[in-house]
């Protein structure tokens, strides 16, 4: 059965579609791609089920539950997480509080336990902090920890955002351009993470334009353009796609992509 | 809805002296007119007389006292006959406006010239507050109307002190009226009573080093001035000032300063409302074992109650202020407190008792000097008014240059400028929780002060 | 090289503008000609540098400078009245200061998190007074308070407890009815709400309470002199309104940075779309940031009753707007700025008045809100502490 499902999904803004009557599904253990020209609604529709915008029509379904038309806070707390597209960490908190951050909601500390520092609140924050640097130790942000966000490296920011949506504890993980603005090396790490993360059982579901990232790790490809869904399926069957190299790539960036 | 009954009024009224006038140049050899030297009886005729106060607003707890204290006066010089034939003819102006939720200076100087205008008119009663006075004193003046205030306490409309050239002193020398003016007062001035608190600071308490503060207000300012001035001329020194917010809710930094500054006495020129009770109570929490002395903005309960708001319940004690002295224990006033007690009981709360404000006897006196000086302006015209309305205007301004009343305040006379010789301040001071009068002082001319007995 | 001839030949029949020989021309050649630099003369080319050189100099410096300023000031009391003055003048100034820095900590959390100077913050302050007066007087806790160490204590508590839940759902209330729906609108449209509650509360108060100082019954809960020291007497009153003050802050230091909430509120500030994709009760949060900025400001309210001992409905708009300017000082947003800075108007009313003379305090005060916006608009701690909520 599919993770999560998108039926029919429509979100119009005033008078523009940006997704229009788009249906895919996302299985378990599966590793997606979006693709799509700037524009095509890719990042709308990761909005759209991650609840920070209503959808117009449709549904969104995540293991059999409808999520559409739910808070967003709600929603993460169903297991679906998501990276940004342009970072958006916190950046005047350390490396740690940002993981700590994501798990704030499955944290049993209650306002009392935080304002009168109760023996149970202590020992929670400091397991979930041991937990926090544990997993930045095993994204290699081991040493960075106690920085702010602000004052890591670019590719270093792209991965406490995946630290971070990871202490979360989520079943999906959205990745809204993962490898933007990495160097060849950073991407391959990227990658190798990224299998890592679907060899331990989870779900990815990610929008990428890098097509060398798409290519070398998607198990299926999901291809937009104008909000519509034009292709779908294994990467083999996409590049080959004659109405996705026209539309999306083009005649000319046909050769590209077929090369990388 | 009153304003515009009282313009009818005063239409009906204009138009009635027209022709009673006219009636009597046409009939001035008519034997009633000419027989007997100023013989009342003979009057013939409607004189108006005017009041300007404040009455709505923010002034309505102030204004509407003295009008109803004129208005007795009107009423009852009408039903005693005072003009003899005559009758007076009362309008009530109103200086307030919407603008400025209050008195307004600019609404004081358009009803003044109404008035003015209007030749029946030959006194006004007003203003009630000094900034009004300021715009109607040119136009009373130019119109040889003669304008006797209730409540101006601010010397410099009528003496130009050197004090009223600070720029900080609400009305500067410089827009005193520069003719010979029609101005007149029943109340003492700040002037006055800062040259007897000078008096008292030096002589009674016997304090030579004085920390001033005021309230940044026109009373309290121009008091805490003055009294800087009369203080340093009878030989103290003010070892500190400071001019604060009326919100002013702390003085610990005052406090402070001034027992470094090694005062012997605190001034606080302002009222109760601004602050003054509570310089008492920081003078307790900062251990300043000094006496505190005011104007008649402190002699009141609220001082008394912010005083012992601090940890000391007793820091009121010993607090003295001089004030006007209290009509209501006056003799002289027995007589108008029950009349005005009788006249407005049907009226609401608070205006069913004068006693519940201070100016209605000055309203009352006031009223009762114009009618006096028109009575004698009549007599000298052979018990008649003058047809000229500007001969009868100034003959009644120079009747009341010559008053001499003993009314509901007690005597009262006016020196060259207008103002009031009736001068006393009564010193206070609380004892066992409650103020007590302790002397009574009056200042002459020369601003010598003495005991009055 | 034609090309330099051309042009000389060209501007006649384009001044006339009768013929139409040649094709006009699309690029003047004015424009191409090189040109010295333009605009101002001799004296603004000297001038002006050294300007920006002394505002950058100013802003770079700002807070050195400040101090400074500040320093000399407490040089110059002591001047002028010697240690005695100076050390009392240091004890108002941390009272006063302890009490601005109470009410600026709820401005300085409120804008961090959905960046709005909530107007209505003093006034809750005034509100929170008349509440802790209610209390007392329903419990019979000014009888209590008198009795006895334990009786004030345990008056303390309950008065403390009482009143800062009251103030906090009351602020909790405002930010539902009034600002909840209006945050993503334009930003003048919460500020003018905040300014239209801030009315609305006074308007109640004076409605309720009148015009005048109400006497809160408190001065005499706390009295005496706790110790003195060269002629600086310090009663147990001035400990208590600075220790409420600092053991609060710190506690709210503690809490901001320690616990899962005040981690939920330092994100929400920060980026609130992220803070929802992490969990994040954005509403919750931000309401609890309300209650939390109120309940300061009752303890600040119940200090100053205590100190005071009178309270007046439009109490709330003064001491907000210097508290403000302490918490732009501080630099807004920032909770350890806000309470240094309550402080630092603290001593800057205080000694500045000293000095300069009373009326001349607050006048002090907005001077420096002027400087600080001119030259340093960040605050002395910016928002970089890690603190923002």
């Amino acid at each position: 059965m599919a993770l999560l499902e998108m039926a029919s999904v429509t979100k119009q803004f005033g008078g523009l579609t940006a997704v229009s009557n788009v249906s895919f599904s996302v299985g378990e253990r599966e590793i997606v791609s979006m693709i799509g020209p700037n524009g095509a609604g890719k990042t709308t529709a990761f909005n759209c089920i991650t609840g920070l915008y209503p959808v117009t029509s449709g549904r969104v379904l995540f293991d059999g539950t409808r999520v559409d038309g739910q808070p967003p806070h709600r929603i993460l707390r169903f297991g679906i997480a998501r990276t940004f597209q342009n970072i958006r960490l916190f950046s005047y908190m350390t490396a740690t509080d940002n993981v700590m951050v994501g798990a704030h909601w499955w944290m049993k500390e209650r306002v009392w336990d935080g304002a009168f520092k109760t023996p149970r609140g202590r020992r929670e924050e400091r397991d979930i902090e041991q937990m926090a640097l544990e997993l930045l130790d095993a994204l290699g942000l081991g040493d960075r920890a106690g920085s702010y966000a602000r004052e890591l490296p670019y590719g270093l920011q792209r991965r406490l955002e995946i630290a971070r949506a990871l202490a979360t504890r989520p079943r999906l993980l959205l990745l809204d351009e993962p490898a933007a603005g990495l160097n060849p090396q950073e991407k391959n790490e990227l990658m190798a993470l990224i299998a890592r993360m679907r060899d331990e059982g989870l779900t990815i579901f990610l929008i990428e334009h890098d097509m060398s990232v798409v290519m070398g790790i998607s198990d299926r490809i999901i291809v937009l353009d104008h909000g519509e869904k034009i292709a779908e399926g294994p990467p083999a069957e996409v590049r080959e796609n004659k109405r996705v190299i026209e539309a999306y790539l083009g005649s000319g960036a046909s050769q590209e992509a077929r090369t990388a | 809805m009153q304003k515009r009954t009282v313009g009818l009024l005063s239409v009906s009224g204009a138009i009635l002296v027209a022709a009673v006038s006219a009636c009597g140049t046409s009939s001035s050899s008519s034997p009633s007119a000419s027989s007997g030297g100023g013989g009342l009886a003979s009057c013939k005729g409607t004189i108006s007389v005017a009041t300007d106060l404040p009455l709505t607003g923010g002034d309505a707890t102030d204004g509407p006292f003295p009008q109803r204290g004129a208005q007795l006066a009107v009423e009852q010089a009408n039903s005693n006959h005072t003009l003899g034939g005559c009758t007076l003819n009362y309008t009530s102006k109103d200086d307030s406006s919407v603008a400025q939720n209050g008195h307004d200076p600019a609404q004081g100087a358009q009803n003044m010239t109404a008035l003015a205008q209007d030749p029946s008119v030959v006194g006004v009663v007003g203003p009630f507050n000094s900034s009004v006075a300021l715009t109607e004193i040119p136009v009373a003046s130019q119109n040889h109307l003669a304008m006797i205030s209730p409540a101006n306490t601010n010397p410099c409309l009528t003496v130009a002190l050197a004090v009223c050239s600070d720029p900080t002193v609400n009305i500067p020398t410089n827009s005193l009226y520069k003719g010979p003016h029609t101005y007149f007062r029943v109340i003492a001035t700040d002037n006055d009573q800062s040259q007897i608190l000078a008096y008292i600071a030096t002589k009674v308490v016997n304090a030579t080093k004085a920390y001033v503060i005021d309230d940044q207000q026109a009373y309290g300012h121009g008091l805490a001035v003055l009294f800087a001035k009369y203080y340093q001329a009878d030989g103290g020194t003010v070892v500190g000032n400071a001019s604060l917010p009326s919100n002013t809710k702390t003085f610990a930094t005052q406090m402070s300063d001034a027992q470094s500054k090694g005062a012997q006495l605190i001034f606080f020129g302002g009222t109760s409302g601004d602050g003054c009770g509570l310089v008492r109570r920081d003078m307790g929490a900062a251990g300043l074992n000094l006496p505190i002395l005011g104007g008649d903005g402190c002699q009141d309960e609220k001082f008394i109650t912010d005083a012992n708001s601090g940890s000391k319940t007793t820091q009121a004690e010993g607090s003295q202020a001089t004030s006007a002295p209290d009509v209501t224990k006056l003799s002289s006033s027995t007589a108008f407190y029950a009349a005005y007690a009788q006249r407005f009981a049907s009226d609401p709360k608070p205006y069913n008792d004068a006693k519940n404000e201070p100016y209605s006897p000055y309203g009352y006196d006031a009223m009762n000097i114009l009618i006096q000086a028109i009575k004698t302006a009549l007599t000298s015209n052979g018990g008649q008014p003058p047809s000229d309305s500007t001969k009868f205007r100034d003959a009644v301004v120079s009747a009341l240059r010559n008053t001499a009343w003993d009314g509901a305040l007690g005597h009262t006379t006016f020196d060259s400028n207008g103002d009031t010789t009736n001068t006393g301040f009564t010193l206070y001071k609380v004892a066992s929780g409650a103020w007590t009068g302790v002397n009574t002082y009056a200042v002459d001319t020369s601003g010598k002060v003495s005991v009055k007995s | 090289m034609n090309n330099e001839t051309e042009p000389a030949a060209e501007p006649a029949p384009r001044a006339v503008g009768a013929q139409v020989a040649t094709p006009y021309r699309l690029v003047s050649e004015e424009g191409l000609a090189p040109r010295a630099p333009t605009g101002g003369g001799a004296a603004a080319r000297r001038v002006l540098p050294a300007f920006r050189a002394a505002y950058g100099f100013t802003s770079q410096y700002f807070p050195a400078i400040l101090l400074v300023a500040i320093a000399l000031t407490i040089l110059g009391v002591y001047h002028s009245g010697g240690l005695t003055l100076m050390g009392q003048q240091v004890r108002n100034a941390l009272v006063l200061g302890a009490i601005y820095a109470l009410i600026a900590i709820g401005y300085t959390m409120v804008y961090g998190i959905i960046e709005l100077i909530n107007f209505a913050h003093g006034d809750v302050f005034a509100l929170s007074g008349f509440y802790a007066i209610v209390i007392a007087e329903a419990l019979g806790l000014d009888k209590l308070a008198t009795s006895g160490l334990g009786g004030l204590l345990v008056a303390l508590i309950v008065l403390f407890t009482l009143s800062m839940i009251a103030a906090g759902l009351t602020g909790m209330l405002i930010e539902r009815v009034a600002y909840r729906r209006l945050r993503d609108a334009p930003r003048v449209a919460p500020l003018i709400t905040a300014i239209g509650v801030s009315f609305l509360i006074e308007g109640f108060l004076l409605v309720f309470f009148g015009p005048d100082n109400v006497a809160t019954n408190k001065a005499n809960w706390i009295t005496g002199n706790a110790f003195s020291a060269g002629g600086v007497a310090v009663g147990f009153k001035d400990i208590f309104v600075v220790g409420i003050a600092l053991v609060l802050m710190f506690a709210l230091g503690a809490f901001v940075r320690g616990t899962k909430l005040g981690k939920a509120m330092r994100s929400t500030a920060q980026d609130r779309a992220a803070a929802l994709l992490c969990g994040i009760n954005i509403n919750r949060t931000i309401a609890l940031t309300f209650f939390i900025g109120s309940a300061l400001a009752a303890a600040g309210a119940i200090v100053y009753s205590i100190n005071y001992g009178d309270v007046q409905w439009n109490l709330g708009f003064r001491l907000g707007i210097i508290a403000f300017t302490a918490a732009v000082l501080g630099g807004i947003g920032n909770i350890v700025g806000a309470g240094i800075g309550g402080f630092l108007i603290g001593i800057i009313y205080v000694f500045g008045g000293s000095l300069a003379g009373g009326e001349w305090a607050e006048s002090l005060i907005f001077a420096v809100l002027v400087l600080i916006l001119t030259f340093r608009p960040v605050g002395l701690f910016g928002i970089d502490v890690g603190t923002r909520a």
